[in-house]
């Protein structure tokens, strides 16, 4: 134990939601772990998604063990980028920390659970810095692969996509916020560097991008001629009001037929819950790993809870986790940014350790726990 | 053994107002700092008194700004120059945004000295992405400023029959996207929470990024429809203007400009570098608004045409108009950096194995600099 961190155990249990889920932590944060002189447990299989194998893990330390699912779940610090499901909960001893997207604010049956179960948390999504910036998140690749995929079926489907006569493109971004300011830059690359480079050399116009925000969208005669003009309409909003759709099924007929619609917020239709859900762009389909890419004529349309209108379709691209989609870079970028913090949790020798007047990263580590959320202390 | 700590203020403008707060001071006293010099006269140009720093810590003392410049570890946002850097002991540590990319002759007068330069705009995380840095007020500081300016001089600025406002950001990239989201919001999010009260209809913001900035048919059309213009380029080839002057003639007479990129007019080299928007005044923290009759066009050089003109912005250092804020940021930023510095010798950081911090400064320090981009 290099670092006065006691006994620490940090436990890597994989994530088996869907098959399409590839994603897990790579060998560099292990390393990062294993050299703190923390040991490590690690489920088999663990990067097999990616192209890793055990022995790329175990071989990086003495202290690197695979284990099983339920060991790496015994751990004192349980590391995992999706929270476990809560069945799962009962896999972690009382008095380890599950360091994982928690979304406290918005679940308070898991908040509700894990105090019960007696389970501390650090929730990745609530790590800020001082300023309130987000230190774990991938928003980037949430907005480049998003639009990414966006270009890829316009590509497929509009030939005036690679007209060199035609006009510039034009991307509408609703919302300029942390996902929407990446958006706007992967659009006007066309969602993808190489695409970029090779219509720039065939001399083929760029893309417009036009960003409003809340103090547009809700003005009708504004939204329904912005649509009209609108090939790629990109939905990085964050709403106020999540009852209530920002483009409603209406405002869709204006947009032109070969236009697309990629949807970067991907909120779940809750029709049950009171208030209700619905989704920002209403009468869409939500898609996930395994597709992303829905025509008008897909089944998912039929798929939507029944009360959602669908009259007005337009080509879709949607996905639950967009940054699922590239898992090694995805992953690479969580492993940088969780280094530093998993350094400070190991400095500080786990939980108690932290302070809410720490260090740069204790503190954001701090304000981040289900202690701090809680208001234990 | 324990580093001593000198925080000089910085003299370059009237207006720069900028020092590390008093938290940071405490945070090198938990740190085991010898001692914590700082400048007569600290903070007050943020109205933050000398005591609040001597209470922070007491190995804190106040001195003159030689006396800081002699401590082992000088720490000061901007590079104080080539005088002063002459006058700094060997094997002193001097943390500041040093720019050694595009500084050579910078690099070569510290390593001539024997001065330890952590330079602060190369503290990079693995993937090159900056760890001090304060590009969101670059974008926010220059577009509300520019807002100010129009909210003067359009008769309907805050009526609800006037038509949403016309942005064109220039730039897509991280001062782009502060910019564009600031654009949205009229630079201010209480003015724009009075407008959508207000039922005012709000701000467009199109963005043109350099596949589009060079067809002059599309932005001659975009710049007759715009009310604010902001330059948030990041040029490959700062000699290649993106908005020749004759192109500023497109603009509507009431059309504001607004210079976030900040390049700077250099006609002693051949091409010469020049600003993205031909004709932009280069402007500082004592003046940063230009009128088209303001005699700094006057003192361009000659070659920078200047015909064309509309109330022009530009700020060498946008985040020093709100300097409190600027150094929280500032201050959480280098926290880190300096906690490396005081704990591990310079010669000891490992470049590949240490912590995420110790590759990030090992990077950053200037005799390792060369090597480090070489890899």
């Amino acid at each position: 134990m290099a670092t006065g961190s006691g006994a620490l155990t940090f436990g890597l249990p994989r994530m088996h939601k869907e098959a399409g889920e590839r994603r897990d932590f790579l060998p560099p944060l292990v390393a990062t772990l294993a050299d703190g002189g923390v040991e490590v447990l690690v489920e088999r299989g663990i990067g097999s998604g990616m192209g890793f194998r055990d022995r790329d893990y175990a071989d990086l330390s003495p202290f690197v063990r695979v284990v099983s699912n339920e060991e790496a779940f015994g751990a004192d610090v349980v590391l995992t980028l999706r929270c476990p499901d809560e069945s799962e909960f009962v896999k972690l001893r009382p008095g380890s920390v599950l360091f994982a997207m928690l979304h406290l604010p918005t679940r308070p049956r898991r908040v509700h659970l894990l105090r019960e179960l007696g389970i501390e948390g650090i929730s990745m999504d609530s790590i800020t810095d001082d300023s309130g910036h987000r230190l774990v998140v991938d928003s980037r690749d949430v907005a480049w692969n998003g639009v990414e995929a966006a270009f890829d079926a316009l590509e497929r489907s509009w030939p005036g996509l690679t007209d060199p006569h035609r006009g510039a493109v034009r991307v509408t971004v609703l919302g300029p916020g942390e996902i929407g300011k990446h958006a706007i830059e992967a659009a006007t690359k066309f969602g993808n560097l190489k695409r970029a480079a090779r219509f720039a050399n065939g001399g083929i116009p760029g893309v417009e991008v036009v960003v409003v925000g809340r103090n547009l969208t809700a003005n009708d005669a504004y939204m329904r001629a912005r649509l009209r003009e609108t090939d790629v309409l990109v939905d990085a909003s964050q709403r106020a009001d999540p009852s209530v759709p920002l483009v409603p099924q209406a405002w869709i007929a204006e947009m032109p037929t070969h236009a697309l619609i990629c949807d970067l917020v991907v909120d779940p239709y809750l029709l049950h819950e009171e208030p209700p859900t619905v989704r920002s762009i209403e009468g869409i389909p939500q898609g996930n790993l395994d597709r992303w890419t829905f025509d008008v004529d897909d089944p998912a349309w039929d798929a939507l809870p029944p009360g959602v209108p669908t009259e007005h379709r337009r080509k879709v691209v949607s996905c639950y986790s967009w940054p699922g989609v590239y898992p090694l870079p995805c992953m690479e970028l969580y492993g940088i940014q969780l280094a530093p913090l998993l350094e400070s949790l190991l400095r500080a020798g786990g939980m108690d350790g932290l302070h809410a007047e720490g260090a740069y990263h204790e503190r954001a580590l701090y304000r981040a726990s289900l202690r701090a959320w809680l208001g234990d202390d | 053994m324990a580093l001593s700590i000198g925080l000089p203020r910085m003299h370059k403008e009237a207006g720069e107002r900028r020092d590390f707060l008093p938290h940071l001071v405490g945070f090198l006293d938990r740190l085991g700092a010898a001692e914590i010099v700082v400048e007569e006269g600290y903070g007050s140009g943020m109205k933050v008194p000398v005591r609040a720093y001597l209470e922070s810590s007491p190995r804190c003392r106040v001195a003159s700004y030689e006396d800081c410049l002699a401590q082992d570890v000088v720490v000061v946002v901007r590079y104080p120059g080539a005088d002063t850097v002459r006058g700094l002991r060997r094997g002193t540590i001097l943390v500041s945004m040093l720019h050694l990319p595009t500084r050579p002759e910078r690099v070569q007068l510290l390593l001539d000295l024997g001065i330890r330069g952590v330079s602060l705009d190369g503290i990079t995380d693995d993937l090159g992405h900056r760890l001090v840095q304060n590009v969101e007020a670059v974008g926010w500081n220059g577009v509300r400023e520019a807002f100010k300016e129009i909210q003067q001089i359009h008769p309907r600025f805050a009526h609800p029959s006037r038509r949403p406002l016309r942005v064109t950001c220039l730039g897509a990239g991280a001062v782009g996207a502060h910019a564009i989201r600031a654009a949205t919001r009229y630079g201010d999010p209480r003015l724009r929470e009075e407008m959508v009260a207000a039922r005012v209809p709000g701000v467009e913001v199109t963005v043109a990024d350099f596949d589009l900035t060079w067809h002059e048919n599309y932005m001659l059309s975009r710049l007759e429809q715009t009310d604010l213009l902001i330059d948030a380029t990041q040029r490959e080839d700062p000699t290649r203007v993106i908005v020749p002057n004759d192109w500023v003639a497109a603009l509507p007479q009431d059309a504001v400009i607004v210079d976030l990129s900040v390049d700077p007019y250099d006609f002693s080299v051949d091409p010469p570098r020049t600003k993205g928007i031909e004709g932009v005044p280069e402007g500082n923290l004592d003046q940063y608004v230009f009128y088209p009759d303001d005699p700094a066009y006057e003192r361009l050089p000659p070659g920078v045409r200047t015909k064309n003109r509309r109330i022009a912005l530009a700020c060498y250092s946008w985040p020093g108009l709100r300097p409190k804020t600027c150094m929280e940021v500032y201050g959480g930023q280098v926290e880190p950096v300096l906690r490396v510095i005081l704990e591990r010798s310079l010669d000891e950081l490992d470049l590949e194995n240490g912590s995420y911090y110790e590759r990030a400064v090992a990077r950053a320090e200037v005799s390792r600099w060369r090597p480090a981009r070489a890899r």
